[in-house]
């Protein structure tokens, strides 16, 4: 099985016995709610899912995995820059052609009272721009491409 | 005594002020927007009115929509809570016009502390320390003739500023000049004034803030401090009562200088007077807050005192129910839950509370404006809730929030929830060095969960064993589709 996180894609495939699963010396027992056993100790876990994404809360952290399906095309296009959130396009600062750098502040958003930057993620050219100044975008939608 | 409050406020605030109506046997009536309908504090409320429009202007911040609604559902006063219309003298002059009682200080005294420089002038004139400065209005020459007696390193400071818009920090005199000019222009720019004063910047300073009550049968009070060093963004994350920095007799001096400021100004509600602390043990007034403040459970929890109810009273007329000497027990804590990833430079976050189990046990309280289920939106501001611990102890106390962090579970919306943990274990917040630039000293890079390799091998097992077993898809309870197993008993109660 494989999930995205934030540390990249990770790969797991648990040892099954019954209602529990192990890992690296990790027991996970699922008979009655979630209770994970490290070093012989019971800690109980809370888990969720919202779409392909497991939300788990373990020892007082809350951690995210993407579940990528098999044959997936690997989640979201390259170069595709979207939106974090809904809101408001205040600037667009670059123009199609235009050569731009990782990091480099692409437009200014604003959502939730306050203004946000949205950076280029790869050093590459921009391809199109598909929200001008004052449109409204919905979490998700693709601003711009770069390539 | 009132009989029936509207509340011009939204979630977790309003939630606070019903529930206190509620014990006073006030009845409350809320007031939302269409994007609020269903949301915690519209079921708290005897009557929910809903606002016609759509965004702020038109829904929280329509004075003249929510004074009809007061007068046609027959409230006899209206409570702000704090943000929107709070700190507006011009509605509570309007709630005063229409014959309601407005809950809150006088239109004049919220006038008056508005104003920065007007507040600086008057608290001058009343002998509260004010931050060594002076206002000028001479231009360049002037700035230059003043900055040596006001000391380095300095703030310039535009007189109608804000949002940090023509302000500068100078350091070296050699700077001065090049620095005003530009500050000067930035002002005229941004407010079409160039004024700009000059004020000494206090570096490594503590936020503490004097909580004040006052009646209009002639008494003001102070409720002991609250130390908000803890910031992100200029907005608090952790506060706590009392400060480590006060002994008794700067609290008597402080509390002392916060009731004169509020006096000062005829003062009447709750209301709290901020100060920063210099290291050297030097206070100098910041502002006054002329309304309930988000911080404020802290110091019920150490007084005793329910601060909401309070301002009930006294904007009944009636005197406080507190005693003029507040004695302070224990120590409490407050943190606030933000739907925000401080791992991401503190962006904002949205999502459904798929699961939202808050901590319980002895000295802890949650102020919620959310449950279970609700959808975080991006239309209003991120914080959630407030969670607030009281213990003997400081020491204690902080121990005892980390445990109930530890076992707040939030699912389904990123929370700041693991940095305000990390917080409560930080050798500087432990050794109570807590400072008003503390999280970008202690984070220059920003901040990352401390997460060991056990933690996230655990995530990683948690999230495939419940796929593998489709965990959680089908949470429900053993019974519910059975018939209660008692339900065809008949017990008789002797």
């Amino acid at each position: 099985m494989d999930f995205k996180t934030k540390d990249g894609i990770l790969e797991i495939e648990p040892q099954r016995n019954g209602s529990q699963f192990s890992y690296e010396g990790l027991i996970l027992d699922l008979s009655g709610g979630l209770w994970l056993e490290i070093d012989g100790r019971k800690h109980k876990a809370h888990a969720t899912k919202v779409g392909d994404v497991w939300w788990v809360h373990i020892l007082g952290h809350t951690m995210c995995f993407e579940l990528i399906e098999p044959g997936a095309t690997g989640g979201m296009e390259e170069g595709a820059m979207t939106s974090p959130m809904p809101g408001k396009i205040l600037e667009v600062l670059v123009k199609v052609g235009q050569q731009v750098k990782t990091g480099q502040a692409l437009m200014i958003m604003e959502a939730m009272k306050m203004e946000h930057k949205i950076v280029a993620n790869q050093d590459g050219i921009i391809q199109e721009i598909h929200y001008e100044q004052g449109a409204q975008v919905d979490q998700g939608a693709q601003l711009l491409s770069i390539e | 005594m009132l009989k029936r409050v509207l509340v011009a406020n939204r979630g977790e605030i309003a939630c606070r002020i019903l529930h206190a109506c509620r014990e006073a046997n006030i009845e409350g009536v809320a007031i939302f927007a269409a994007n609020d309908a269903g949301t915690l504090f519209t079921e708290l409320a005897d009557i929910s009115i809903q606002l016609a429009g759509e965004g702020l202007a038109e829904t929280y911040l329509n004075q003249q929509q929510i004074i009809e609604i007061a007068q046609e559902n027959g409230c006899d006063s209206i409570h702000p809570g704090f943000g929107f219309l709070s700190e507006r003298a011009d509605f509570a002059q309007a709630v005063i016009d229409s014959g309601l009682i407005w809950i809150g200080p006088s239109p004049g005294a919220i006038t008056q502390m508005g104003d920065k420089m007007t507040a600086r002038i008057t608290m001058r004139a009343a002998g509260v320390p004010v931050i060594p400065g002076e206002e000028v209005d001479g231009g360049l020459e002037q700035v230059l003739a003043v900055a040596p007696s006001v000391g380095y390193p300095l703030l310039l400071k535009a007189t109608s500023g804000g949002g940090g818009k023509g302000m500068r920090a100078v350091h070296d005199p050699a700077d001065l000049e090049s620095e005003a000019k530009a500050a000067m222009r930035e002002a005229l720019n941004a407010f079409g004034d160039d004024r700009i004063y000059v004020e000494r910047l206090l570096v490594g300073s503590r936020h503490i803030e004097i909580q004040i009550l006052a009646d209009q049968h002639g008494r003001t009070i102070h409720l002991g401090e609250r130390e908000c060093s803890i910031q992100r963004r200029h907005q608090k994350v952790f506060e706590e009562s009392p400060s480590v920095a006060l002994d008794p007799e700067l609290r008597e001096q402080m509390g002392e200088a916060a009731c004169e400021a509020a006096r000062a100004v005829s003062f009447e509600g709750a209301g709290t007077v901020e100060f920063l602390l210099t290291p050297k043990g030097e206070f100098f007034f910041l502002e006054m807050n002329t309304r309930i403040q988000v911080e404020h459970p802290v110091t019920e929890m150490v007084t005793g005192v329910d601060l909401v109810k309070e301002q009930l009273r006294i904007a009944a007329g009636q005197p406080m129910s507190c005693p003029s000497i507040i004695s302070m027990r224990g120590h409490a804590i407050e943190v606030r839950l933000y739907a925000e990833d401080p791992s991401n430079n503190f962006l904002p976050a949205i999502g459904k509370l798929q699961v939202f189990k808050p901590p319980t046990g002895p000295g802890v309280r949650l102020d919620t404006g959310v449950r279970q289920g609700d959808e975080v939106t991006p239309n209003y501001d991120p914080m959630l809730a407030k969670l607030i611990v009281w213990a003997p102890s400081r020491e204690e106390a902080l121990a005892r929030m980390a445990r109930a962090l530890d076992k707040f579970v939030v699912l389904g919306c990123i929370t700041n929830l693991r940095f305000l943990r990390e917080l409560c274990e930080h050798k500087d917040v432990v050794e109570g060095w807590t400072t008003t630039d503390m999280i970008d000293r202690l984070w220059p890079d920003g901040w990352s969960p401390d997460q060991n390799e056990i933690i996230r091998k655990a995530g990683l097992l948690i999230a495939s064993s419940c796929e593998a077993t489709a965990f959680g898809k089908t949470v429900s309870s053993i019974y519910s589709e059975h018939v209660s197993p008692f339900a065809t008993l008949n017990r008789r109660f002797p």
